[in-house]
């Protein structure tokens, strides 16, 4: 019998992930590509990579998330297209049983999960502000000129506490610039800035939570020292950074396609063909009514196989699920 | 000709349109409505409100803009208290200020006082007053008044049967359907009703196969009965509602969650909603806060919905691993 494998995709607003599962539920393969505004030739081009390394292997079932999880699980003909937060804790109790509290710091959102006995029992994700997400630190790190890559280990050289405000990204900035003018020390002022963004996080997220050990911490942000380091001293425990932090959501997706693959007995995925199909968008303004709604329709070679973004349901019920 | 009476389809229209309505026909006049909120509708509201209203007033200037074309009249009741000894929002009661401050050209205002704080006369009064621009004709006033009164009881009786207003209104009663659990969906009833403005939560849930149950769904006479149980009186009748909801709903509805959605900018929901969320996790009962403001995405109330859902699902299936 020839090995089967699941693939789970990942597409968020900074990274699209890809990873693919062997039927032990381990990983064989995994992808970390920028989404850079272009989800469609981004999942195209992970897909190619994909194929170019494994070459012909069955892939037996297929899942999508992340908030391009919609476009993405109709381009690959999912077979689970799950919110960030299912895929997440599936992920992070896969990796550790026993996880109570899972922090998720992505490229523009944040998110805390709260699990009991194995299941969720409380979660909560960013509002209205994306203070302290990848995307500010990656910001920062580009001013101070320091590669993202070495900005937290930069933050663990730090010998004096200064504090930066966390409360907005706008101020964090000035108060930033400020302490630079007063002369302190770049390395002080990096884990100042990972200490507010973590206070910042725990004030917004945890607010009222009760958060216990094990501690799993994954995101893309997961892979910065200086915040491992800013959560273990403020929550008084260890934080457990996942082998895979930064493709956990992916791994879910895979997983529970797994699960829905094993119940359906079949799959809808596509294959890695996808890759070299000609997918693109047609934008619609239906004038329908009012509201005047943007309708963005896909076309894989030339035909419509989804549409969306009406309210009405005028336009995304004219073409079934997966035609 | 018959004036015409312009009624917008914001704020109060969901607690009190029948009894509007029906006083208005029987004074002999036509009642008219703006249209369904729509994004045009919001966007000429945000852009002529004041900047720090919340975003249901901004709705309803933009309701006002939609109707003031179309109509003699336009109702804009100044509401400073529908109960004994509370309040409601004091943004109602400055309501028809903040209108004829904003926006221009309007037809005559009709900004009754309705003050029912000490006593009904206010009512009284109101009810006069108004009639008396159509009629002098005193019986009829009254007698239109009767009517509309019976309409509320009428329209609050479907409600409370487990149909939204919207549903009440066309006289029908709830969309029955094979609900597999309950949950409770608390909130300003301008925020949970308007499709527009809450992305059609009550239907997604609907879609999903749960019992949705509103504040409005529950019988008034329980709400009082659990809001007399308070250590310390709520004095905003909606809030007193919303909090009174949610312990009713976990406690005699067996609701598997409560989702309260929320306006941003919103000073009474910022209150109770935290008091309803320190209640509610006491009982260990999951809890959902949905912001919504003029911004939101549909994306991430989707997110936040299908997360909610499959977390109170996965206990019952946890062969999800």
């Amino acid at each position: 019998m020839k090995k089967e494998f699941y693939l789970g995709i990942d597409v968020g607003s900074v990274s699209t992930n890809l990873v693919l599962l062997n039927s032990q539920r381990e990983l064989v393969y995994r992808d970390y590509l920028r989404t850079m505004g272009q989800p469609i030739r981004v999942v195209q081009q992970g897909l190619k990579n994909l194929k170019d390394k494994m070459g012909k292997i069955n892939i037996a079932g297929a899942g999508a998330t992340g908030s391009g999880r919609k476009l993405a699980g109709i381009m690959i003909g999912a077979d689970v297209v799950k919110n960030e937060i299912t895929t997440h804790a599936v992920a992070a109790l896969d990796a550790n049983p026993a996880v109570s509290t899972i922090l998720e710091i992505g490229g523009q959102d944040s998110k805390i999960i709260m699990l009991r006995d194995g299941i969720v029992s409380d979660f909560a994700m960013n509002t209205v502000c994306a203070a302290g997400t990848g995307s500010f630190l990656d910001r920062q790190a580009a001013r101070l000129q320091i590669p993202i890559e070495e900005f937290g280990d930069l933050a663990l050289n730090s010998k004096t506490e200064v504090r930066v405000a966390g409360r907005c990204a706008v101020f964090a900035e000035t108060d930033m610039i400020h302490k630079q003018q007063l002369g302190h020390r770049v390395e002080d002022i990096v884990y100042g800035l990972c200490q507010a963004l973590v206070r910042n996080y725990l004030n917004n997220l945890g607010k009222g939570k009760d958060i216990k050990p094990s501690v799993l911490f994954q995101g893309g942000v997961a892979a910065n020292r200086g915040i491992r380091e800013a959560f273990r001293r403020e929550l008084g425990m260890e934080i457990e950074v996942p082998p895979h932090y930064d493709v956990m959501g992916a791994i879910g997706a895979a997983l529970i396609a797994k699960d829905a693959v094993r119940r359906e007995r079949r799959t809808s995925f596509r294959g890695l063909d996808v890759s070299e199909c000609q997918f693109g968008v047609r934008p619609i303004e239906c004038k329908g009514c009012a509201n005047m709604c943007e309708i963005i329709e896909i076309v894989k070679d030339g035909a419509g196989i989804a549409c969306w973004g009406d309210r009405c349901g005028k336009w995304s019920s004219r073409i079934s699920k997966y035609a | 000709m018959k004036p015409r009476v312009g009624i917008p389809r914001a704020l109060l229209y969901y607690n009190y349109f029948p009894m509007w309505e029906a006083f208005f026909k029987e004074l002999g006049a036509e009642v008219v409505l703006s249209d369904l909120t729509n994004k045009k509708i919001l966007d000429d509201g945000v852009n002529c409100s004041v900047d720090d209203a919340c975003l249901p007033i901004k709705v309803f200037h933009g309701h006002i803009i939609n109707l003031k074309d179309r109509v003699d009249y336009l109702f804009v009741p100044r509401l400073i208290s529908v109960e004994r000894n509370e309040y409601i929002c004091p943004k109602f009661c400055g309501l028809p200020d903040m209108v004829l401050n904003s926006v221009r050209e309007l037809p005559t205002v009709i900004d009754c006082t309705i003050n029912l704080r000490n006593s009904y006369s206010s009512l009284r009064k109101a009810v006069l007053d108004v009639g008396r621009l159509f009629t002098s004709d005193y019986r009829r006033i009254y007698m239109a008044y009767r009517k509309a009164a019976q309409n509320l009881k009428f329209f609050e009786e479907l409600m409370e049967n487990g149909a939204t207003p919207l549903e009440a209104m066309r006289g029908c009663h709830s969309a029955k359907g094979e609900y597999r659990y309950p949950i409770g969906l608390i909130g300003h009833p301008y925020n949970i009703y308007d499709n527009y403005v809450s992305m059609r939560i009550i239907d997604k849930l609907r879609d999903r196969g749960i019992n949705v149950i509103t504040q409005d769904m529950i019988c008034s006479t329980e709400l009082d009965r659990i809001a007399r149980g308070f250590s310390k009186p709520m004095f905003w009748s909606f809030g007193k509602r919303i909090m009174a909801a949610s312990r009713y709903l976990i406690d005699e509805r067996q609701a598997r969650g409560i989702i309260y959605l929320v306006a941003f900018g919103c000073g009474l929901d910022a209150l109770v909603g935290d008091l309803v969320e320190r209640r509610i996790r006491k009982r260990g009962i999951p809890f959902c806060l949905l912001t919504i403001d003029e911004h939101t995405g549909e994306a991430g109330i989707d997110t936040r919905l299908e997360a909610f859902v499959d977390m109170l699902e996965w206990g019952g299936a946890k062969e999800c691993l």
